[in-house]
């Protein structure tokens, strides 16, 4: 004898059933929404005000905006981001311009999108009681100077002030080392070291790199030749969202600093805070370009710098192709 | 002797080539960029045109494993006695010695550039902390395992403590010393590169850390391929003294150096 299910039961369980098949389908397409084109972005720092246009673009869903699902990668000292964007581990990297020239060198293409600082941050500190009045003087003279081996403007300081007899050692005692005078000087960015060190009451004077005659671009972000060939409107969403980031950052950082100070819980947000000023017009355009304009003079003066130095073997054949401004 | 020599280097002589072979035809092969993956014959020119800066570098980088290696041994083989001298101390001080060997030694390197300032020193003492605890174990190991009758015999014979020390139970933990002192030797090498990638002068006499350190911020992938082959060369001629020692203090009594 076969039983049928009773009518009510008969209703509920296709009321249910269909429910379940609701909710089963995928919320993207119920509204049809296009799905975002996830891509990452490696730092080679940790998050700090230097990046904050990339949070606060986040923050404000403006990758979103665009059609992108931004994963940023927080970086560290010796984070390999230019071969790790060259070789498409990774979308974009957080990469300098001089970086960007020495690898395309050595077969690595990468093409710089978007530059933070119009004018390089890099600096070396000295503290307020040192002898030592311009970069000159102390590159002249036998002091102890932390800096990182092998960066282009130690080169370029060699040849700019030739005799000097300063000692280089590398950075990695941190700030211990300069504050306890085992070090003279010390190599840094004029918006975090000297932050930190002004929070500490240790009064400190910086020599501008930019001002000293080198002023490669900073904090640049790069993608590979392959990937700007085969996704240039990625990579145009991605600058336009930058740009929007960084205009709202530099208007506001107050509102963005917190969710920065979240990621990177060592830097006080007081320090942040203070950063971004400190960056403010280091960053912020001086003509009437959007933030992360780059000039074609400005790449040409590196790569001729570069091979001056003996740093690079020959300039680019094409400056063009180190760079592409995306257009406004 | 010479024929001897021959047997014992042909068969990794023979797989060193063949592996460079490999890496060659690979790159030839898969074309990678030389950032990436320098082939053998850009290596050996990146050494040939800057040995003159990179003999001398792994030379200072040499030194540096080598005192610190020595203040190893003398600390590790000191140490070890002193703990297999006694229970109490053993079991009270052994487990944080075996803390040396959990140190992470790139955090605490910054902190030995404030201890012992800029330059070789601080090289050395990272070397020594690296590679002291395999020496402190095999020799407390090496002391634990004496024979416990020949022991109750100096016991008898009424040795006192220096000469039951000296003359048994060293001797008796001398292959598990060797051991440990083969062990150490490699170590001190990376313990005094790490020491050199925060605490030693840049410029004319640079270290090998410091080199690749520079090559390395060049994309000098050959320059740092060349230099590591070097500091490896160097942590292997002091791990051949080691063992050339340990072959002549063991030959003639012991089946570990046959």
């Amino acid at each position: 004898m076969v039983t049928s299910i009773p009518r009510r039961a008969a209703c509920v369980l296709a009321a249910t059933l269909c429910g379940a098949l609701a909710l089963a389908i995928p919320a993207g397409a119920q509204d049809a929404k296009p799905a975002l084109r996830k891509v990452r972005l490696q730092l080679n720092w940790v998050p700090e005000p230097e990046f904050g246009g990339i949070y606060a673009a986040r923050q404000d869903g403006l990758f979103a905006a665009e059609g992108l699902d931004v994963e940023v990668i927080s970086g560290a000292a010796g984070t390999p981001v230019p071969q790790m964007t060259a070789s498409g581990q990774v979308e974009f990297g957080v990469v300098s311009g001089d970086q960007v020239l020495t690898l395309r060198e050595r077969g690595g293409s990468l093409v710089a999108l978007f530059t933070v600082f119009h004018t390089s941050p890099m600096g070396v500190m000295v503290p307020e009681a040192s002898p030592h009045r311009s970069l000159e003087s102390l590159w002249k003279s036998d002091a102890t100077v932390a800096m990182e081996a092998g960066l282009p403007f130690v080169r370029y300081l060699n040849k700019r002030f030739p005799g000097g007899k300063v000692k280089l050692v590398p950075t990695g005692a941190g700030l211990a080392a300069f504050e306890r005078g085992t070090v003279q000087a010390q190599q840094c960015f004029i918006t975090a070291e000297p932050v930190q060190l002004e929070l500490r009451k240790v009064p400190v004077r910086v020599f501008s790199l930019a001002e000293g005659g080198y002023d490669p671009y900073t904090v640049s972000i790069a993608t590979s030749e392959a990937f700007l060939a085969k996704d240039r409107a990625a990579c145009a969403a991605f600058v336009r969202a930058l740009r929007k980031g960084w205009a709202s950052y530099l208007k506001e950082p107050g509102k963005y600093n917190p969710s920065i100070h979240k990621l990177n819980p060592a830097m006080s947000l007081e320090a942040m805070d203070l950063a971004a000023r400190k960056q403010h017009d280091l960053v912020a355009p001086r003509t009437g370009d959007e933030v992360g304009w780059m000039e074609r003079d400005r790449w040409v003066t590196l790569a001729g710098q570069l091979k001056e130095l003996g740093t690079l073997k020959e300039p680019p054949a094409v400056i063009d192709a180190v760079f592409w401004n995306a257009p406004r | 002797m010479i024929a001897r020599l021959l047997r014992a280097a042909l068969p990794p002589a023979i797989v060193v080539i063949a592996l460079v072979a490999a890496w060659d035809i690979a790159v030839r092969l898969m074309q990678p960029s030389e950032y990436l993956v320098p082939a053998p014959l850009a290596v050996a020119r990146a050494f040939l045109e800057q040995r003159a800066e990179l003999v001398p570098a792994a030379l200072r980088t040499a030194g540096s494993a080598a005192a610190g290696f020595a203040i190893a041994a003398a600390a590790g083989v000191l140490a070890g006695s002193v703990l297999a001298a006694s229970r109490f101390l053993m079991r009270g001080l052994y487990p944080l010695a075996t803390l040396l060997q959990m140190v992470p030694l790139v955090a605490i390197a910054p902190i030995l550039v404030i201890w012992c300032g800029y330059g070789p020193r601080t090289s050395v003492a990272s070397a020594a902390i690296v590679s002291v605890f395999p020496v402190l174990a095999a020799t407390l190991d090496g002391m634990r395992s004496t024979d416990p009758g020949l022991a109750e015999l100096f016991g008898v014979c009424r040795a006192s403590r220096l000469q039951r020390w000296w003359k048994l139970e060293l001797p008796w933990a001398l292959p598990s010393i060797v051991t440990g002192l083969r062990i150490a030797a490699g170590l001190s090498v990376i313990g005094a590169i790490v020491g050199e990638f925060v605490g030693a002068f840049a410029g004319d006499a640079s270290p090998i850390g410091i080199i690749i350190l520079s090559a390395m911020r060049e994309n000098r992938t050959d320059l740092v391929f060349a230099s590591v082959a070097l500091a490896a060369a160097a942590g292997f001629a002091l791990f051949g003294l080691v063992s050339l020692l340990g072959w002549a203090l063991l030959r003639r009594w012991h089946a570990s150096a046959g």
